[in-house]
């Protein structure tokens, strides 16, 4: 039995049209990535499912029960951390998880939850007034995994978490995961999908465009991050050999005064520390991860003549940054394009 | 109100979880009141309004060295009927729309609404329990305000009539559950903030300034286009007026104030000003009473004694009591009917 089964999910609001016919199946015990960017109708098809939302055309099953029907009955299984939710103000955190045990009828542990998503057991008694976005959100994920909840829905858990954070998200999703929950994971932000799904959908203007496992949707996408470092002029040479003797990096070319290195997400800080430890003083850095126009402009163009577009010159300059040093400087001039669009993710 | 401060206070709040799946809503709601500045405020406000007029009658006997003896007897009676009606039916709603009228629709724009109904609550749990809630939340510091009056009273030159006082308590409690459940229900159906608070003074305002001229176009409609004269008439009018808690709650505590086996008869008959030929009709056909015509200085009056059939069941002060207490699930049900039907 699937955990979501979407069948022909349309919603039409009064002057807009979020969701046109979404099919899409989440099968029992995965963790689910759902893609898209802002204002795609990843909230929206959340919405349906919560019975938030009532579709215009389609139906909605979760947990094997009628989204509309049984709305009640799912959300005794759900641990939800929706989107643009706001806590009680006036309560503490212990009040909030108190409150999310009583709804279930089960008998969470507070300090245990706070230990569990970092957020310091002496604000738990403190109120929720006074949470930073980050407490907030750990809080909330908290509430969410009151009960042991057979499907876990959570609408862009990483925002307001700095790095620490979103990574106790991430760790903590595996974990649940390999309690037996389904993980149903939406984000606008293509490396948290990457990092922590096993399938992943991906949702453009209401529709879902494809349904693809990760390591497809790595190859779409050729994953890599491009890591831009500044480095006093004369020494970017030195700086790209020093890069390249780092197992993860794909390349290091130099392009005007920046060197651009072509690395695994995860390994930036340690290209960053040989390039020090060469010797060469790092400026400034900065990171450009692929976007998801890039991702779309793979999976959309599938068709003949991928140089056209602009969504096409960014996948070209995406394939450059993976080729060696004689095609970098070709590929430059596609580079500026991507360079932008990859920027405006982080 | 059982919904108190500690977390864990046992036996009761378990087995109150235990019997309503909305109790989780209701306790959250007072909770979250408890810690705010409202609740205080809010008890403040209902004891000066309810102290302060006894205190200045009190005052104004002061000066005059000796009470009289028959407002040293009545005191209570006349605070009641004079500033304590015009208090309860005008200014108590007043302070009940600011503090319920943004009970469902603020957690709506907040998004706290999310939070709230991605739990295992149904719509209607969250329409009940904020009701519920937000009852508590103006009930415990009436009843606080209520006992601190009656403590006035009590060591006030005022005779103190517990029983009087029991019954004024219980009407108003009841009158403000009722005009709760109305402003809760109006922000369940609205969408902002704004619109619940428009909504919550247009129905305010319609039952205290309204609502009379309303019954009796209603019953001239009835008479001019259907010719529908006499007794059905005015039954169907004073029907109309008893619709309205700010007229039932009138005449239920003028009923009770009155005391004695006519003042029932007496505190309905009161909600009428019409001509002699239709207070004749109304005290006798309407009311089962016996009209007596007086010689007063300002002309005949008509006065309704106790008589002939008696007041009709469906008029006695238990049905009004019961039909005011009824609003307070047609409004709910209303405000549920509204709310389930909407996307959030």
């Amino acid at each position: 039995m699937p955990a979501i089964e979407l069948d022909g999910v349309t919603k039409r609001f009064d002057d807009v049209t979020a969701l046109r016919g979404v099919d899409m199946t989440v099968e029992d015990g995965d963790v689910f990535g759902f893609l898209g960017p802002n204002g795609a109708g990843k909230t929206t098809t959340i919405d349906v499912l919560l019975d938030f939302v009532r579709p215009t055309a389609g139906s909605a099953e979760v947990l094997g029960l009628d989204a509309r029907a049984d709305s009640e009955a799912i959300r005794e299984r759900l641990g939800v951390l929706p989107e643009g939710y706001d806590l009680y103000d006036r309560l503490t955190g212990r009040h909030h998880i108190e409150f999310v045990g009583e709804a279930k009828r089960a008998d969470p542990d507070p300090e245990a939850i706070a230990d569990r998503v970092g957020l310091d057991r002496a604000d738990l008694d403190r109120k929720v007034e006074g949470y930073s976005r980050g407490m907030a959100q750990r809080l909330a994920l908290g509430m969410a995994l009151v009960g042991e909840p057979d499907l876990l829905i959570l609408d862009e858990p990483s925002s307001g978490l700095d790095p620490n954070g979103a990574r106790l998200m991430r760790q903590i999703v595996r974990e649940e995961n390999e309690r037996g929950a389904t993980v149903f994971f939406s984000s606008h932000i293509l490396g948290q999908v990457e990092a922590v799904c096993d399938r992943v959908a991906i949702l453009q203007d209401g529709e879902v465009i494809a349904v693809d496992t990760v390591e497809g949707l790595r190859e779409a996408t050729d994953t890599g991050t491009r890591l831009v470092v500044s480095v006093a002029p004369g020494e970017a040479e030195a700086a790209a050999d020093a890069a390249r003797a780092v197992d993860a990096v794909e390349s290091a070319t130099v392009e005007g005064d920046d060197l651009v290195v072509a690395v695994d997400s995860d390994a930036k800080m340690t290209v960053l520390t040989a390039i020090e430890d060469a010797g060469i003083a790092v400026d400034d850095f900065e990171t450009e991860e692929a976007s998801l126009e890039d991702l779309f402009a793979a999976y959309t163009d599938e068709g003949p003549a991928p140089a056209a577009t602009a969504g096409a010159a960014a996948a070209t300059g995406r394939s450059s940054a993976g080729d060696d040093d004689g095609d970098g400087s070709a590929g430059a001039d596609g580079d500026d394009p991507d360079g932008e669009d990859g920027g405006a993710d982080r | 109100m059982s919904a108190d401060t500690g977390g864990d206070s046992g036996g009761l709040d378990g087995a109150l979880r235990d019997a309503f799946d909305w109790y989780p809503v209701a306790k959250k709601e007072f909770r979250d009141a408890v810690r705010s500045k409202g609740l205080w405020v809010l008890s403040f406000l209902f004891t000066a309004l309810f102290v302060m007029p006894a205190a200045r009658n009190w005052w104004d006997l002061r000066s005059a060295q000796q009470v009289p003896r028959r407002l040293q007897e009545f005191g209570l009676q006349v605070a009641i009927s004079r500033p304590y009606l015009d208090i309860v039916t005008l200014l108590v709603p007043i302070v009940v729309i600011f503090a319920a009228y943004a009970a469902v629709s603020d957690e709506r724009t907040s998004g706290s609404l999310k939070v709230l109904l991605s739990l295992p609550f149904s719509r209607r749990d969250v329409i009940v329990g904020k009701v519920a809630g937000r009852s508590a939340v103006v009930g415990v510091p009436l009843l606080a305000a209520l006992g601190l009056t009656g403590l006035f009273f009590a060591v006030s030159p005022f005779t103190f009539k517990i029983g009087v006082f029991a019954w004024f308590v219980l009407y108003t409690v009841a009158f403000t559950l009722v005009f709760t459940a109305f402003v809760v229900s109006i922000s369940g159906a609205m969408s902002t903030n704004l619109r619940s608070l428009a909504g919550a003074g247009i129905v305010y305002f319609y039952l205290s300034f309204g609502w009379n001229s309303l019954a009796n176009s209603i019953g001239d409609v009835l008479a001019n286009y259907a010719g529908m004269e006499g007794a059905l008439r005015w039954q169907i009018v004073l029907f109309v007026k008893l619709l309205s808690p700010t007229q039932a709650y009138k005449t239920l505590t003028n009923s009770m104030l009155g005391e004695g086996a006519g003042a029932a008869t007496t505190a309905r008959y009161g909600m009428f000003q019409q001509g002699q030929e239709a207070m004749g009709t109304i005290c006798g056909d309407v009311l089962g009473g016996n009209p007596q015509v007086r010689q007063t200085m300002f002309g005949n009056q008509t006065v309704c004694q106790t008589g002939g059939s008696g007041l009709p069941f469906y008029f006695s002060d238990p049905a009004v009591f019961a039909s005011f207490l009824v609003w307070i699930g047609v409004a709910a049900a209303i405000s549920y009917y509204t709310f389930d039907r909407v996307d959030l």
